[in-house]
């Protein structure tokens, strides 16, 4: 105990050491034993930990001021600075449904007595009903309110905990409609009855009220889509027609046109967003490199993708591919295609340019490009590439494949 | 001397109508244009001209749900065609013009009987030539369209023709022509590479315009909804 205190005390002051050397701040340690104002409270005032609860329910008996203070002050203070959930120690839910069972057992056992003495005690009887009534209902609150983004309690608690609630409940109204005493006390018993019924739709309301926030949020998402895809809607009937005409009055490859041409891409990429796979593949990839390349180059790449891709975007293959892509923007330039398809057998990449060309032969053996990063890399990594002059002696085409079959192994293992 | 080509011009947005004919080169004829559905019939009708360059998005009071204003007039235009030259089967021609790279919209007019596709943001020397293919008979296939063709076939996943009147898949030599395409290569350049001659090739790229016209083949708007290919 003492030991806790002194960890907690150092952490907060720690955390607040050079704002306040005297006393810490007044907030609430994260990992904490039920809400953490014990513990932030002994913190701030540089008590254990013990004396600080000792105080409170001592407090407590003086007409429930200790209660009152607690409270308020769970309310106003601020958790520690930090990132993490804060955890509770104590399984307050199941306490309090405790405290619940205790109080109900206590009035049933004692409603015997009540009866016998013709009325004396009633009152008493009847807060022991209320007491473990309001108890399990605030169980059910804590589980569903408090405990539920707790990873270690969750929904599954939430769950127990209700049907425990619900149990216990119901079997009190039927205890008491069908006990003694309601033949002797109809009026008090009949409440009673009524407020473990009550109590059973009060553990229930938080559900209602988190399915109201859900159908609220539902709608809410479900408007902004529909506004959405109606914006969408109308930049294509006019945004996009106009970067179409802008690009070609103004010849593919002048700085206009790829201005024009990105932000058609941007756009394009903004109105059909949702759709778009979430992990990079490698036709995505390509696609983006191209987009990039065309801001920066004169150039239109126009990449093809078929075939399922399972190439992830990250493997030497893409990385042989946007070098090719480089190559062809930097030395040739105009329209560039890339086309990729994936079949079972391989993944294959072809990347095609219009410019001067080039045989591999011609090129110096000091000039790496071409020979190490498309044609190595590719070898080493279990592929094969190829730089061949285009059709009709026209440009230069790479040809870069990757066999499936391992990587289908790997995936299957 | 290439042959002279009649012209309509279909697209709602009068700047890239002038703009398109500002940059269309002079053995092209412009005879008409329009702006949605209705007038397009109309115009079309009228001028029975030898294409018809067509927006596949297009304003109309009654496009039906699920089509585009483009595939719209296709249909109509060619009834009303047909019914003006008593039943004879109407030379007029579609080339459809899109912004849209969504796949169901241009594979929707295709299957109305465009006989190709090609991009705005294509030039007026591309869309020249296009018109001139079209109207000598050819299909006009993007490299996007060749590859989203092979995707919707299953070329991908080996799936070949054994015969040539299948018409839910490719043919081995359908296969190569329609990889080639999607590489970047021109017909001129897919025959060299293959050493068939140009006009085999064009044969080729029809059969398969008209695979893609007439098969049943549930994957085309499928791959093509769920990959946004084209």
């Amino acid at each position: 105990m003492e030991s806790r205190a002194q960890q907690v005390t150092d952490a907060a002051a720690s955390v607040d050491a050079d704002a306040a050397p005297s006393a810490p701040r007044l907030t609430r340690p994260r990992a904490c034993v039920a809400t953490g104002v014990a513990a932030g409270l002994a913190a701030h005032l540089g008590w254990p930990v013990w004396i600080v609860r000792t105080a409170f329910v001592v407090t407590s008996l003086a007409s429930g001021a200790g209660l009152l203070l607690y409270v308020w002050l769970w309310v106003f203070t601020p958790w520690a600075p930090g990132e993490e959930r804060p955890t509770r120690r104590a399984p307050v839910a199941w306490l309090l449904m405790v405290a619940a069972a205790i109080s109900l057992i206590a009035a049933w056992a004692t409603s015997g007595r009540v009866v016998e003495s013709g009325g004396n005690g009633l009152e008493w009887w009847l807060l022991a009903v209320f007491a473990g009534v309001g108890l399990a209902v605030a169980s059910g609150a804590w589980a569903t309110f408090i405990d539920r983004p707790d990873a270690d309690r969750g929904p599954r608690q939430e769950l127990a905990i209700r049907i425990v609630a619900t149990a216990l409940l119901a079997i009190t109204a039927l205890a008491l409609v069908f006990g003694p005493n309601a033949n002797w006390f109809p009026v008090p018993t009949f409440v009673a009855a009524l407020a473990a019924v009550i109590g059973i739709a009060l553990v229930y309301v938080p559900t209602l009220i988190a399915s109201w926030r859900d159908l609220t949020a539902e709608r809410t998402k479900r408007i902004r889509e529909e506004q959405r895809s109606e914006i969408a809607a109308h930049l294509h009937d006019s945004v996009l027609q106009t970067l179409a005409l802008i690009q070609n009055r103004a010849g593919a490859t002048s700085e206009v046109a790829r201005i024009a041409r990105a932000q058609e891409r941007e756009l394009r990429d903004w109105l059909f967003a949702g759709d778009a796979p979430a992990e990079s593949d490698l036709g995505t990839d390509l696609r983006d490199f191209g987009a990039a390349l065309e801001i920066d180059h004169a150039v239109t790449v126009d990449v093809v993708v078929v075939g399922e891709s399972r190439e992830r975007a990250s493997g030497e293959m893409a990385a042989a591919a946007r070098e090719a892509m480089l190559n062809a923007a930097r030395h040739a330039g105009g329209e560039v295609s890339v086309y990729v398809e994936s079949t079972p057998e391989a993944v294959e990449v072809f990347v095609r340019d219009r410019g001067p060309g080039f045989a591999l032969a011609d090129v110096p053996g000091d000039r790496l490009g071409v020979r190490e990063s498309i044609i190595g890399r590719m070898r080493r990594a279990g592929g094969s590439g190829e730089v061949r002059q285009g059709v009709g002696g026209v440009g230069t085409e790479v040809r870069l494949r990757f066999p499936a079959a391992e990587r289908v192994e790997v995936g299957r293992g | 001397m290439v042959e002279h080509v009649r012209v309509v011009i279909v697209d709602d947005h009068s700047i890239f109508r002038s703009g398109l004919k500002a940059d269309l080169d002079e053995t092209i004829e412009v005879v008409g244009e329009a702006h949605d559905v209705e007038s397009a019939v109309a115009v079309v009708t009228d001028a029975a001209p030898d294409v018809v360059l067509l927006d596949v998005h297009l304003p109309g009071v009654a496009v039906p749900a699920g089509t585009s204003g483009g595939a719209e007039v296709i249909r109509r235009a060619a009834a009303s065609l047909r019914q003006a030259q008593d039943g004879a089967e109407p030379s007029t021609r579609f080339l459809a013009l899109s912004v849209s790279d969504k796949a169901e919209d241009v594979v929707g007019v295709i299957r109305a009987g465009a006989r190709g596709y090609i991009t705005k943001g294509s030039s007026g020397a591309d869309v020249s030539r296009a018109v001139h293919a079209v109207a000598g008979g050819d299909a006009v296939f993007s490299p996007k369209l060749a590859g989203f063709v092979l995707d919707a076939f299953g070329a991908p996943v080996g799936e070949t023709a054994s015969a040539s009147d299948e018409l839910d898949r490719l043919s081995a030599r359908e296969q190569e022509v329609m990889r080639l395409i999607a590489r970047g290569y021109a017909y001129k350049e897919v025959a060299a590479e293959l050493f068939i001659s140009t006009k085999t090739v064009e044969t080729h790229v029809s059969a398969v315009l008209r695979k893609l016209q007439l098969s049943s083949r549930h994957e085309l708007t499928a791959w093509a909804n769920a990959r946004r290919l084209l």
